[in-house]
């Protein structure tokens, strides 16, 4: 899975337009909406992703300042995701670490980045709500009557409908 | 639906009219503490259900909120009332105004017409409010601290009404009917059982008296000559001689009263006439005869001695007044040679000669009584003997008389007995006679009874065909009984049946629910990421009947104990923010916060920042309350503004009378677009 084609794939799917960059060493994908912007860099390693996430985020902003000066608070959302599918556990949490770091941008930081669901949930943050659950009509009818094969019909028919339960119990054959 | 503004005066801490619209993306309100920004989300609450629920202890020293649901501060507000309107999708305003005078101008009905879709769960407007407003509160008590079964009604209200959840008392009631009429069918063949088995025995004994039967012509000729007008038909026949028999027996027992009767007379009569005791009565008389003589003879001497004593006491009084007369002459002495008594003349020697002779004479007078007072003593002595010889005579003779009164007290007596019980008078005088025939009555009422035994025996045939009728009859009835118990039993297994599958289907239907918004809990969850390594939240439903919502990290560990407080805070929240947008029955789009990130560091306060922002994307609109202006700020920058959903910020402080006034309110503009596209050469693509 290409990380970055991915990454641009949900972002333009939550709206963000996007196009990349070639960066100082690496391309570097640039996403915008009307309240967000930023970029995302990806590495091979994490321990490439470690030693260079400063360098990547300061070559960005450099490349925007003029915009970004004249952004007004929307310069305040602006976004550094740094992603590598190095699965390494060692760097893991060192890695989520940077994103406590409040200098300059918003960070996204995650290793293990291996599939586009990986990629999704790193950049949540960044898109609506992606569940939305459709709770639709429960046939709670036409389920209760597959289980009551065993209950003759017209008693179970009589059950759901408006007839009182002193007749249904009637139907069912309790009262000649 | 979304709100657009609410009104309030003399509202809680809020004195003067204050009117606050909202944007229709997003309102940050900020303020210290204190300064009322709960309050709006409180007057939303009371505009929607007429009460603030948000209170765990509803009184507090015999007050409640509802004392403090208006101004109680300094000055009098113009007026008492909230009002909050709404705005539709399409435009149309919805508003609800409640003063404290008249309460709400909306029914409960038109709120929830306008506010709720149906299936709507129990109490919607309520449900409606709790899962709208997501207070500290609530974040604390109501999300992770709140027990599993609280959870699960939560949750469950939360999705809304099911389908056929009426369904479940209705199966209840159909159960209780079928069983119900089973008891009554189960009684039914009982009771026929048991009338069974008696006619059963009746059977039984029937034959048992028809074995012993015997001659039904001689018995018939003994009923007849004991009752001689009864009439012929049998079963009468039967019951004559059974009154006759009864009354026979009654005349028995009479005659031997008359016999004990009678020998009691003739027994103590005989003692009176016997002639020892006629001649001991005879001597008695004498003997009384004698002695009254005698007590008469010595009476007569008595009263003789009386007499005399009487003459004797006479005279001796005539002696002491001559005594008196003769002691008061010598005192005074002569008087001038005369006497003082009779004025005569006398010498000395003749007046005290004079005095002598008087005093012989006095005394020769008063001699005899002592003698009459002796003989009278004697006399009497003499008469006490005869008078009690007398008085013994005459109780033996008495007591003789009474015996005889006696003896014909009971004469009578016995003559009346047998007035009273219509007894042979031929008897009165006659005891052996009497019983005689009282052991003759006695063998015709022996032989009386054993006919009428003999004629019982001759009906049993009669009876025991009817009793075979009526076993055959018992016998078809308690087959069908039988086969209506059997059909009752079968429609309480199919009730009971039903009302399984309801509690199973209902069941079935909240669990996969449940399921179906377990991404959305999971994504939220995600997305606020409260704990490092616990990266994913899941549930399980447990019990029948109560029902119960657990939640878990890791390996089945419960966040409620593993969780710092901030921790359990965040996932919290994200269970409350999940279980709002579950629900499908309200167009209400709304969500208010208040305060929601206390005790919540920078790092999750920012990402609860940004999911309100992902929720913002999705068409919500956000009312947030904070403290902190700092995060205001970031809460503008990053909920989405744009041209149609605008954002808007309020900043209320108390005024210097001590009421609540906004001091700022500034619309959030959109931000502007293409700010990175500006500065890159390159290609731009996608995007909207």
């Amino acid at each position: 899975m290409d990380i970055q084609t991915q990454a641009e794939i949900v972002l333009r799917d939550a709206q963000y337009e996007t196009w990349t960059w070639t960066g100082s060493t690496a391309p570097v994908t640039c996403f915008e909406s009307a309240a967000l912007m930023g970029f995302v860099h990806v590495f091979e390693t994490a321990s490439m992703l470690l030693e260079g996430w400063k360098a990547s985020q300061q070559s960005a902003l450099a490349r925007h300042a003029p915009s970004l000066r004249a952004a007004g608070s929307k310069a305040w959302n602006v976004y550094s995701v740094f992603l590598t599918s190095d699965p390494t556990p060692l760097h893991t949490r060192a890695i989520e670490r940077i994103e406590e770091d409040f200098s300059l941008t918003r960070k996204i930081a995650r290793a293990s980045v291996t599939t586009p669901d990986d990629v999704e949930r790193a950049l949540l943050p960044l898109i609506s709500i992606r569940s939305k659950p459709l709770l639709g009509a429960s046939n709670f009818e036409s389920r209760l009557r597959s289980r009551l094969k065993d209950v003759p019909h017209d008693a179970v028919t009589a059950f759901l409908n408006d007839t009182p339960s002193i007749e249904v119990a009637r139907i069912l054959g309790a009262i000649s | 639906m979304t709100l657009d503004y609410i009104e309030i005066s003399g509202f809680r801490g809020f004195r003067d009219k204050v009117k606050v619209t909202f944007g229709r993306g997003f309102t940050v309100i900020t303020g210290r503490n204190g300064v009322g920004k709960s309050t709006l989300c409180d007057a939303v609450e009371f505009a929607i259900t007429g009460s603030i629920d948000k209170y765990a202890v509803e009184k507090a020293a015999k007050e409640s909120v509802s004392d403090y649901l208006w101004w109680r501060g300094d000055g009098t507000p113009n007026a008492h009332y909230v009002t909050v309107s709404f705005i539709t999708d399409h435009g149309e305003p919805f508003t609800i105004t409640r003063t404290r005078e008249s309460g709400s101008n909306r029914s409960v009905d038109e709120i929830r017409a306008a506010l709720c879709t149906e299936p709507a769960p129990e109490d919607a407007l309520k449900q409606l409010t709790r899962t709208s407003i997501i207070r500290d509160e609530w974040i604390a008590a109501l999300s992770l601290d709140l027990t599993e079964t609280e959870r699960f009604d939560l949750v469950r209200s939360a999705l809304g009404a099911i389908d056929g959840s009426e369904s479940g008392a209705k199966a209840k009631e159909v159960v209780a009917a079928a069983e119900a009429a089973h008891s009554r069918n189960e009684a039914a063949y009982e009771a026929a059982r048991s009338k069974l088995s008696d006619r059963l025995v009746q059977q039984s004994e029937a034959q048992a008296t028809l074995t012993r039967s015997g001659d039904v012509t001689a018995a018939i000729q003994v009923v007849a000559a004991a009752v001689p007008n009864a009439p012929t038909e049998l079963t009468a026949r039967i019951a004559a001689g059974r009154r006759a028999l009864a009354d026979r027996r009654g005349q028995l027992g009479r005659m031997g009263e008359a016999l004990v009767l009678g020998r009691e007379v003739a027994l103590r009569k005989q003692a009176f006439n016997a002639p020892a005791a006629v001649a001991e009565r005879q001597r008695t008389s004498d003997a009384l005869e004698r002695a009254r003589q005698a007590r008469d003879a010595a009476d007569d001497a008595v009263r003789e001695a009386e007499r005399r004593l009487e003459r004797e006491e006479a005279t001796d009084a005539i002696a002491a007044s001559l005594t008196l007369l003769v002691e008061h002459g010598e005192k005074l002495g002569l008087h001038d040679d005369r006497c003082p008594l009779c004025a005569a003349t006398r010498t000395s020697e003749e007046f005290a000669s004079g005095l002598e002779a008087a005093r012989r004479r006095i005394a020769a007078l008063s001699s005899e009584v002592q003698a009459a007072r002796d003989a009278l003593a004697i006399a009497r002595l003499n008469a006490r003997e005869p008078a009690a010889s007398f008085q013994a005579a005459e109780t033996k003779v008495a007591a003789n008389a009474d015996e005889e009164r006696r003896l014909r007290a009971q004469e009578l007596a016995h003559v009346e007995y047998y007035d009273k019980a219509s007894l042979d008078y031929r008897f009165i005088q006659d005891p052996d006679g009497l019983e005689q025939e009282i052991a003759r009555e006695r063998d015709r009422l022996i032989e009386l009874e054993r006919a009428l035994l003999i004629l019982d025996a001759s009906q049993s045939v009669s009876r025991i065909s009817s009793i075979e009728g009526q076993v055959a009859t018992l016998r078809g009835e308690i087959e069908k009984l039988a086969d209506a118990v059997s059909r009752s039993q079968a429609a309480l297994a199919s009730a009971r049946e039903i009302e399984r599958s309801v509690r199973r289907v209902s069941a079935e239907i909240i669990d996969e629910r449940l399921a179906q918004i377990s991404p959305l809990l999971n994504e939220l969850y995600q997305r606020l990421r409260p704990h490092a390594d616990w990266k994913t939240i899941d549930y399980s439903i447990r019990g029948d009947l109560r029902r119960f919502l657990s939640l878990r990290v890791g390996d089945g560990l419960n966040p409620q104990f593993v969780f710092s407080s901030g921790q359990r805070r965040a996932a919290g929240l994200a269970f409350l923010l999940s279980v709002h947008l579950a629900r499908a029955w309200t167009p209400w789009h709304s969500l208010l916060l208040d305060d929601p990130v206390q005790h919540i560091d920078d790092f999750r306060a920012l990402q609860l920042v940004e999911v309100l922002a992902a929720l913002r994307l999705d068409g919500r609109q956000i009312v947030c309350a904070v403290e902190d202006p700092a995060l205001a700020d970031l809460l503008c920058r990053r909920l989405l503004s744009t041209s149609t959903e605008g954002g808007r910020r309020l900043d209320i402080d108390l005024g210097p009378r001590g009421s609540t006034n906004v001091v700022d309110d500034v619309e959030i503009p959109p931000m502007p677009v293409g700010v990175l596209r500006g500065s890159s050469g390159l290609q731009v693509v996608g995007g909207a």
